[in-house]
């Protein structure tokens, strides 16, 4: 991988993806497999030199089936099911179920449970954007940053442990409603811990417009514009930091979006420098809806009793999950088992604009764009890196990869 | 890179600023096993039946979405001239996912979610339990 043009030896076949060409020993495999993936990812880098002139996802490596196993399941089982596509969101993949099957049901929810969904909701975009930030913060090197705001998410777990019964999984949505009430004397930890967050917050957002070691890495990298982002159809903060204010919360409102109206936040520089301060601000203004939800909770049932069997007919819907749209279809034979569930995941949308973020860039970049995205993450623990000139092959870890981007840096600044 | 380097100087004294201030705290995290775990009221750890409550009705086995529950016939009994089959659970723990399904749906209130966590083995078979079983009236 030497900056000097290498020219193509005789003999050596050309490979072609696409209309591009390229000869073999400028492709880096990126992946694929990590069980930890909802959507697992290859990428097949190809450089030129050090830079990335072309990447090629390949997707599909671990598909677990669960559309098809959906049918085998009752509507109630199935939501136990969908919770574990993803960790991180699992609440948003509940919600858009049960509110998809709500939808043939025709189901008025309570007005106190869909406050409680929004409440939930919220403190789970807490949570994943948290998450998020503190992840940037390591694979830049940064890892203070990454302990602090991990410390910090712990706040919020602690607070969806104690209305939900767990931290990640939390197994709270139910067709027709919530399946507790939020446990008494709620209010005062969540404002205490919300204006806790909030103080955060603001400290993170100074902090990421001022340190070196962040701005260097993030400002200008995978920067994408408003056209493309048009052309790309990314949803979710990649989509909002183009400057497009898209968010399903306020185009379809669902649960209580119509009453706690959100405030969309934007950013115009496309970049991770200004997902790092986009996604700040979502956290932001997360914590006042769940302040907001908290102040104004009406009283009342949480739950009606709902059917075992759905009558004949089909449902779409979609929610803003952390990470942006998310989409299910619901198809009910008039039954008590689905016949057909069809979902769309944020990061299935993203992914092509990942890879066009990641184009013009240097491999040590490849983490951090990457991360931009907020994928699910694993497919970064294991990369591949062939050098035919060499006639050697080595599997690079993904915390070699974090060294490499490091030291990369590192060396840059130096000289 | 290097002009900005000046300014920046004085912002990394803000984040270590934030670091003094964090290393006057006390420790957050404790160290396990030693001190009692913290849980939240809900917190939902391993399934418990109570054997007296139980009447083996089976919903338990119908609405559970990871097959832990499966009914064992227990003998039979008479009620007024019929015969009727009793069953009882028996709980393959080691696949639950403690959603709590089935003590929503209990209506005797027979089964519980205690805060039981530590349920790591080598022997998954001393994740089964049938206590239910062995006490029937």
């Amino acid at each position: 991988m030497s900056d000097k043009e290498d020219p193509q030896p005789e003999g050596r076949k050309e490979a072609s993806a696409g209309l591009i060409q390229y000869s073999p020993e400028n492709l880096v495999p990126f992946g694929p497999v990590h069980p930890a993936l909802k959507e697992p990812e290859y990428f097949k880098l190809i450089l030129e030199g050090e830079k990335i002139i072309e990447v090629i996802p390949r997707i599909g490596y671990v598909h677990r089936g669960i559309e098809r196993a959906a049918q085998e399941r009752t509507w109630i089982k199935n939501i136990y099911l969908f919770e574990r596509i993803c960790g991180i969101c699992s609440f948003a993949h509940s919600l858009a179920y049960v509110q998809a099957v709500e939808g043939i049901l025709q189901f008025e929810v309570p007005r106190r449970a869909r406050y409680i969904r929004v409440l939930v909701a919220e403190l789970e975009r807490i949570h994943s954007h948290m998450l998020w930030l503190g992840l940037v913060g390591y694979w830049t090197g940064f890892d203070t940053l990454f302990m602090w705001i991990w410390k910090d998410r712990e706040h919020v777990l602690d607070l969806v442990e104690a209305i939900t019964g767990n931290r990640i999984h939390k197994s709270y949505s139910t067709i027709s409603g919530v399946r507790r009430d939020l446990p008494e004397n709620i209010a005062d930890p969540v404002k205490k811990e919300m204006a806790y967050i909030q103080q955060r917050a603001k400290y993170y957002k100074d902090l990421v417009s001022s340190e070196e070691t962040l701005i260097s890495r993030t400002k200008g990298v995978g920067r994408i514009d408003a056209d493309l982002a048009k052309k790309l159809c990314p949803v979710g903060p990649l989509l909002r930091c183009t400057g497009i204010a898209r968010d399903v919360r306020i185009e379809d409102p669902y649960a209580a979006y119509d009453e706690l109206i959100p405030e969309i936040k934007t950013s115009t520089e496309g970049d991770i420098a200004s997902l790092l301060a986009l996604r700040i601000d979502e956290v932001n203004e997360s914590c006042r809806l769940v302040l907001e939800a908290i102040e104004k909770i009406p009283s009342g049932p949480v739950k009606l009793t709902a059917p075992r069997s759905v009558p004949k007919g089909e449902s779409m819907f979609h929610v803003e999950a952390p990470r942006g749209e998310l989409f299910y279809y619901v198809r009910s034979p008039g039954g008590i088992a689905p016949e057909r569930v069809k979902i769309r995941t944020p990061t299935m949308a993203n992914i092509l604009t990942a890879t066009a973020m990641l184009k013009g860039h240097t491999l040590a970049d490849v983490p951090v764009v990457l991360t931009g995205m907020d994928p699910c993450f694993g497919c970064m623990d294991r990369v591949s890196v062939f050098e035919v000139d060499k006639q050697k092959e080595w599997s690079v870890l993904g915390e070699e990869l974090r060294q490499y981007g490091i030291k990369y840096y590192k060396e840059r600044r130096a000289g | 890179m290097s002009k900005e380097t000046g300014s920046s100087r004085k912002e990394i004294g803000g984040a270590m600023g934030e670091m003094f201030r964090i290393a006057m705290e006390r420790p957050i995290t404790k160290q396990y096993p030693f001190g009692p775990p913290e849980f939240a009221e809900r917190f939902r750890g391993k399934l418990d039946v109570d054997p007296v409550k139980c009447t083996g009705c089976g919903v338990c086995e119908v609405v559970c979405p990871a097959t832990v529950i499966r009914m064992v016939s227990t003998g039979k009994r008479k009620v007024g001239t019929r015969e009727i089959e009793t069953k009882r659970p028996i709980f393959d723990l080691y696949t639950c996912i403690s959603c709590g399904q089935c003590v929503d749906d209990c209506r005797f209130g027979a089964l519980e979610l205690t805060h039981e966590f530590e349920l790591a083995t080598v022997d998954k078979n001393s994740l089964i339990m049938d206590k239910a079983l062995k006490s029937v009236r």
